[in-house]
């Protein structure tokens, strides 16, 4: 999908200059303690670098079907999207267009979860905006509230088949559903499963880590490097950044 | 006159209950008597017999066994909503621990359940922990 850069944007977010850390990396995390829980301690975000993000590459958008099975229909008004890759570029050319993977922001102020009328859409304690699919009627409400078209209902049955995850359930005909940050895995300790291929593909465009630690990648990036958010001027305060728009 | 004309008439309808009786009561014995007949018309509904739980592997449940027999439900839907709502993750209780023990669902959990029919819809997108 290509779309005008200044839509993408909105009016653009804080401009923070200053210098590149060397990102720290040691991610071979331990066996989580028998009793976790989600805590506001935590405030989970993703950092996603678009000069290193190419265009022709869709290991996230691939990792995130495999890892929540998420099927493909088909049938471009029925597909279910978690990621999708954009391409955008400037309305005078003045840039080169670029490309991004969009999925839903974990916004600070989420609109679909104020929609919800049964409160399937709601916020967790570290930010991470889930829906409860055993809640969800299916209304889409949700859908027409957020502005970033994160969320995609699911028209048809799904099944099962011998690539599933079995970790993760099925897609359930008539409810709502979009990225969840891979909430299975972040509570497990790890990381969500598109940073995880990026990563693999060599790539290393996304990051993925917790605000609330200021001496995490994802801090200290954003401390230091411009970031943006897209259509920051909405006021939603999404938790997807990016570096280089 | 009068009494000799209503004394038929009672008689007629006294007969008729007694012979009511006598027809009805062999139709009960019947009913009550031959428990196979019975079985033979639910046979359609539920095919399994009563329940045959396979043995669990392991030494104990994670809580005994009989207030699971009755709770579990209820346990499990608590669950549910706080690992969904509050991201609570208890790795010693989560249903992989049932699964440890308890490792095929058609022997374990189908088994009430179609035998009282119940259908619980958990397992159409999550799958039994293998
Ligand atoms: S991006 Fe959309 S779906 Fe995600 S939290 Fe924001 S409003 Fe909700
Ligand atoms: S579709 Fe589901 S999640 Fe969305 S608003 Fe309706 S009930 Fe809530
Ligand atoms: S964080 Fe997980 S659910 Fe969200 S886009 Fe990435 S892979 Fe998909």
């Amino acid at each position: 999908m290509t779309m005008d850069r200044r839509t993408v944007l909105g009016l653009g977010g804080v401009a923070t200059a200053g210098v590149v850390l060397a990102p720290g990396m040691t991610l071979i995390a331990a066996p989580p303690p028998d009793k976790t829980e989600a805590s506001s301690d935590q405030r989970w975000a993703m950092l996603i670098d678009v000069n290193k993000c190419d265009s022709n590459c869709t290991a996230c958008t691939k990792a995130c079907r495999q890892e929540n099975n998420v099927p493909l229909f088909g049938d471009p008004n029925r597909d279910i999207h978690w990621i999708r890759k954009l391409e955008i570029r400037d309305k005078e050319h003045r840039r080169p267009s670029v490309s991004l993977p969009v999925m839903c922001n974990h916004c600070e102020n989420p609109p679909c979860a104020h929609v919800c009328p049964t409160q399937a859409t709601f916020i967790r304690k570290d930010g991470i905006v889930l829906v409860d699919k055993h809640r969800c009627i299916g209304c889409r409400y949700c859908m027409l509230a957020c502005p970033y078209k994160a969320r995609s209902l699911v028209y048809h049955e799904t099944s099962r088949n011998e690539d599933s995850n079995p970790e993760v359930p099925i897609r359930a005909k008539g409810v709502v559903e979009k990225c969840n940050f891979c909430v299975h895995l972040v509570d497990d300790g790890k990381q969500p499963a598109c940073v995880q291929a990026c990563r693999n593909e060599g790539k290393h465009a996304m990051i993925f880590g917790d605000l609330n630690d200021p001496q995490s990648e994802i801090s200290v990036k954003i401390r230091t490097v411009k970031t943006q958010t897209i259509r920051a001027d909405l006021g939603l305060k999404p938790h997807v950044h990016y570096e280089g728009l | 006159m009068r009494s000799l004309q209503s004394h038929p008439l009672k008689f007629t309808v006294l007969l008729a209950l007694v012979w009511a009786f006598v027809l009805v009561l062999p139709t009960m014995v019947v009913a009550s008597g031959s428990g196979a007949d019975v079985t033979q018309h639910s046979k359609s509904a539920y095919t399994g017999g009563p329940p045959q739980l396979e043995n669990a592997k392991g030494e104990a449940c994670i809580r005994p066994s009989d207030w699971m027999r009755r709770n579990h439900m209820d346990f499990l839907k608590h669950r549910r909503a706080q690992t969904v709502r509050e991201g609570l993750r208890i790795r010693s209780e989560s249903l992989i621990k049932c699964a440890e023990c308890h490792q095929s669902r058609e022997k374990f959990c189908d088994q009430c359940h179609n035998y009282v029919g119940v259908a619980p819809d958990c397992f159409e997108c999550h799958s039994y922990p293998k």
